[in-house]
């Protein structure tokens, strides 16, 4: 970390004490990243970001402001200041707010989030890119889409209660679609905090594969079947499940886990923890948004739903222990990780008798959100099993079910864990492929 | 701001060899304001200020943004997007602009009740008083989240062909999400108010009195609503579900880099060709237009993030595919003009193509008498769950309040009904539109990263004839 920047932050937090702050956190960040996104199998442009600036969150008897200043010049910071204090004193009291994490705290280093290889990167990302569009080409990819990004950052927290962190972060991230025709595509994503283990030519040549798979889908019938659901879809219901631990969601009621602390929710097959400190994980880092050293969380332990995700506040407000999830108002997960299970994918699909694979879904929608009612699209690859085996490609089904009843109904969880963020899964997930029966689906009927 | 930066951004891209190139410096003020179950859960403002440059290197284009202003950091970044920008057109799609005319503008929407002028009370009280109206029904509301935000947005646009525009656009944002309970069991509800101009537009809207209405008809619905009918029927919906019907199966579909191919691993592709253009696609009754240039509007504004000036595009004419939405891009792929659809959602994103206020044409009867002209079937007034394939073909809508017609009256409420259909056949089966004009807020999301960017979109009510409801088993 630039030690500018520690300088700036220690500045700002002493005139805001000075001011008359109660509770203040600076969180100074500097992040530079890049993407190229191609289509037709051609790259269709290039681009680069970069940002620097100030995360400000202030607590005056209560009055809570949270403002971010990007200009760093001593005019600036000293206009900042007076006008945060100024807003902070004209607002209105929190009365749930109950002060953030005392410090100071203790770091330790997780394996796997910064990779010098990745920050240094360049025009290494073209050919990365070119090969895995060749690659699935050789395999049978007509045509391809999707982006290649990287990205550096580095942070820089104090706060009045004493933490005092910093940490560097390097991601990658790669998303391939590949097409064979309009009806016949595959969709893979590979995320990775280091260059060792980011396989985009891999992901590239497993989506022409489920691509070359789909080709003549027939029309899906409306009924109810056993799901195989791949890493892809099945990160995105649990992104759902993972904004539903939140207790800001829960006491929003945007949340089907409200009022079921210590009750079975799951299947007793189900665990799901939520695990800021995973190496390589793609939402890892040090510390949380008030400078709480992450940890890892249990939130359904063998089907029982264990806690909630808390900062400092909410926890006093709830009387329990901050989970180490800050967000500053929203509690928030790092990493959503399902229990492994024993079984390769050929032996779950050998015990369906009629079910689909699900490949990737999208456009997820809540009718309910306190009851978990939702709807959601598949989309590329989804295949019809009859009788322990795959026997064609269909298309235009919808999910239309519960979110709660998923978790119930899971029956067998895959051996093959997957890493997933991306475009529809904002919260980064690590699941297997996982298989939930007596999923219904719906589709136009005109 | 400081409009030199711009200049000197683009006279460094020309330096370096770039055929053509474009700045957008921008700044955006907001404040916004959370108010949870009765407590301020937040007061936020930040002021973001940034500098977006597109390239053409070697015939590709690239962009890249910096927040820091200094010049050296400047010509930095504008040589790195050079760099990568050429090294990435050895496989990349070389790409064209459409002749456009230079255009020179500086413009602003007026406030009247300027935001900047009220303290953060004044602007919380606005939920607080959103709060009373909820507590006056006596309704059980366990759930009641309400946001409010202010934007004030500079933008200045320059390009190597000398077009220099500069725009102030203020725009404001009320969402509220609610949930109904009784006896254990629940409805929920959420909506968007936004437009561009002052105070005074969004106190327009009598935020009190909406949420009172919608809390007392979501309250009888839950607790009188009875099972959707499951034979084909009439449906009538109202403005709110026009509305996301076509921003989802005509404004997203008609977009041309979608038609391209260009958001095909993202936001998806259309069932929409290009030789599609003149087809049929639905009854003579429907004309959707797309105009950026409604005053008041979220989506407002007269130049686009290409420089191009806005117009009105009529995308559906009769019945028949018309036009689709344009940047100067894939205006020159398909050999026509741009339509000036060009927009970013801030200064360190690409311009992609997007729609502004996306809305069907009234029609001549009132919404009783499209009404009574159906002797058996439903009015669904609002809906909650939504979505649409990738291919923008099949669709769900889900009715929040919603009724049965009984011989052109309305009765009883009906409970969650659900129209999955086809987008040819959803046109198709529309009948007539009523004269009821209604323009609805979103926040539209497309593109990697997700842009997200205000939005209008509505229309009259509009009658749906012999389509079934929902075939869930």
């Amino acid at each position: 970390m630039n030690p500018d920047k520690e300088t700036i932050a220690k500045s700002l937090l002493d005139k805001f004490v000075k001011a008359g702050a109660d509770d203040v956190i600076i969180n100074i960040n500097h992040d530079n990243s890049s993407q190229i996104k191609f289509a037709n199998s051609k790259i269709a442009t290039t681009q680069d970001w970069t940002t620097a600036k100030a995360d400000i969150f202030l607590a005056v008897n209560k009055h809570l402001v949270m403002t971010t200043i990007k200009d760093f010049s001593e005019k600036a910071v000293y206009d900042a200041v007076s006008r945060i204090m100024k807003f902070a004193n004209a607002s209105t009291p929190n009365e749930d707010y109950n002060g953030i994490a005392e410090g100071p705290f203790t770091y330790r280093n997780i394996p796997e989030t910064f990779d010098p290889k990745v920050a240094n990167l360049g025009e290494t990302s073209v050919d990365l890119t070119e090969s895995a569009i060749n690659a699935a080409a050789e395999h049978g990819s007509k045509r391809s889409a999707g982006v290649f990004e990287s990205s550096t950052s580095s942070s820089y927290l104090i706060t009045t209660n004493n933490a005092e962190a910093a940490d560097k972060s390097t991601k990658l991230y790669f998303s391939f679609r590949a097409f064979v025709d309009d009806y016949a595509s595959g969709h893979r994503v590979c995320n990775s905090r280091v260059l060792s283990k980011f396989k985009p030519e891999r992901i590239a040549v497993e989506a022409a594969e489920i691509a070359r798979q789909s080709i003549n889908p027939a029309s899906g019938e409306v009924g109810v079947y056993d799901v195989l659901f791949e890493p892809l879809p099945f990160s995105n219901l649990l992104a759902q499940i993972g904004e539903a631990s939140s207790i800001f969601n829960v006491e929003s009621h945007l949340s089907c886990l409200a009022g079921k602390l210590n009750s079975k929710i799951a299947d007793s097959s189900v665990t799901i923890t939520d695990d800021g400190t995973l190496a390589n994980g793609f939402g890892s880092g040090k510390f949380d948004a008030e400078g709480v050293p992450t940890q890892k969380n249990t939130v359904i332990d063998k089907g029982i739903l264990k806690t909630y995700l808390h900062n400092t506040s909410t926890a006093r407000k709830h009387s329990t222990k901050t989970t180490a999830n800050a967000g500053l108002i929203s509690p928030t997960p790092f990493n959503i990780v399902f229990n492994n299970g024993k079984l390769n994918k050929e032996e779950i699909i050998s015990g369906i008798k009629k079910g689909l694979i699900v490949t990737n879904v999208w456009y997820t929608r809540f009718q309910n959100y306190a009851t978990g009612d939702f709807s959601t699209i598949p989309r590329d690859g989804l295949f019809l099993v009859e009788n322990g085996k795959v026997s064609g490609a269909v298309k235009e089904l919808r999910i239309s079910d519960n979110l709660l009843n998923i978790l119930k109904n899971v029956v067998a969880i895959g051996n093959k864990p997957e890493q997933v963020f991306g475009w529809e899964v904002e919260m980064p997930v690590i699941t297997p492929p996982v298989l939930v029966k007596d999923i219904h689906f719906t589709k136009s009927v005109a | 701001m400081d409009l030199d930066i711009a200049e000197f951004a683009l006279n460094h891209a020309l330096k370096l060899g770039a055929k053509y190139a474009d700045a957008r410096l921008e700044t955006t003020a907001t404040n916004e304001f959370i108010l949870k179950n009765g407590v301020p859960h937040m007061a936020g403002f930040e002021r973001v200020q940034g500098l977006g440059v597109r390239v053409n290197a070697s015939g590709c284009f690239g962009f890249a943004s910096t927040n820091e202003l200094e010049k050296e950091k400047i010509r930095q970044m504008v040589e790195k997007a050079m760099k990568i920008t050429s090294a990435a057109c050895r496989i990349g799609e070389p790409a064209d602009m459409s002749e456009e005319p230079v255009e020179t503008a500086d413009y602003v929407v007026k406030q009247r009740i300027n935001f900047e002028d009220l303290s953060p009370k004044d602007k919380l009280n606005v939920l607080f008083e959103v709060e009373k109206a909820i507590a006056s029904t006596k309704v059980d509301v366990p759930g009641r989240f309400f946001s409010m935000a202010d934007f004030y947005t500079e933008k200045y646009f320059i390009n190597s062909e000398g077009t220099k525009i500069l725009s102030k656009i203020p725009r404001y944002d009320f969402w509220y999400f609610i949930t109904i309970n009784d006896k254990g069991k629940t409805a929920q509800r959420y909506w968007q108010y936004g437009g561009a101009g002052g105070f005074e537009n969004l106190t327009a809207h009598n935020f009190p009195e909406i949420l009172k209405n919608e809390v007392m008809k979501t309250d009888e619905a839950l607790r009188k609503g009875i099972t959707p009918p499951k034979e084909k029927i009439d449906v009538v919906v109202g403005p709110q579900v026009t509305g996301i019907m076509v921003h989802e199966s005509v404004g997203h579909p008609y977009e041309a880099d979608r038609v391209m191919g260009r958001e095909a691993a993202q936001a998806g592709e259309t069932f929409i060709k290009q030789d599609m253009l003149k087809t049929k696609i639905g009854s003579y009754a429907v004309n959707v237009f797309d105009d950026p240039t409604l005053e008041e509007s979220f989506g407002y504004y007269l130049y686009d993030d290409d420089g191009v000036k806005a117009r009105k595009r009529h995308l559906i004419k009769n019945g028949a595919i018309n036009e689709f939405l344009h940047n100067r891009n894939t205006a020159a792929a398909m050999g026509t003009k741009s339509n000036g659809a060009s927009r970013a959602s801030s200064f360190n994103r690409e311009a992609v193509v997007r729609m502004a206020n996306t809305y069907v044409a009234p029609g001549e009867q009132s919404e009783e008498e499209l009404i009574e002209g159906v002797k058996h079937g439903i009015f669904m007034k609002n809906f909650m769950e939504w979505n649409i394939d990738d291919k923008r073909l099949n669709a769900k809508y889900t009715g929040a309040e919603s009724y049965i017609i009984n011989n052109g009256k309305l009765g009883d409420y009906v409970l969650a009904p659900v129209i999955e259909i086809s987008t040819p056949a959803l046109w198709s089966s529309v009948d007539a539109t009523a004269k009821n004009m209604e323009y609805h807020s979103g926040t539209c999301g497309k593109a990697e990263p997700m842009q997200a960017i205000p939005v209008w979109f509505g229309g009259p009510s509009m009658r749906i004839r012999n389509i079934s409801l929902s075939n869930k088993k």
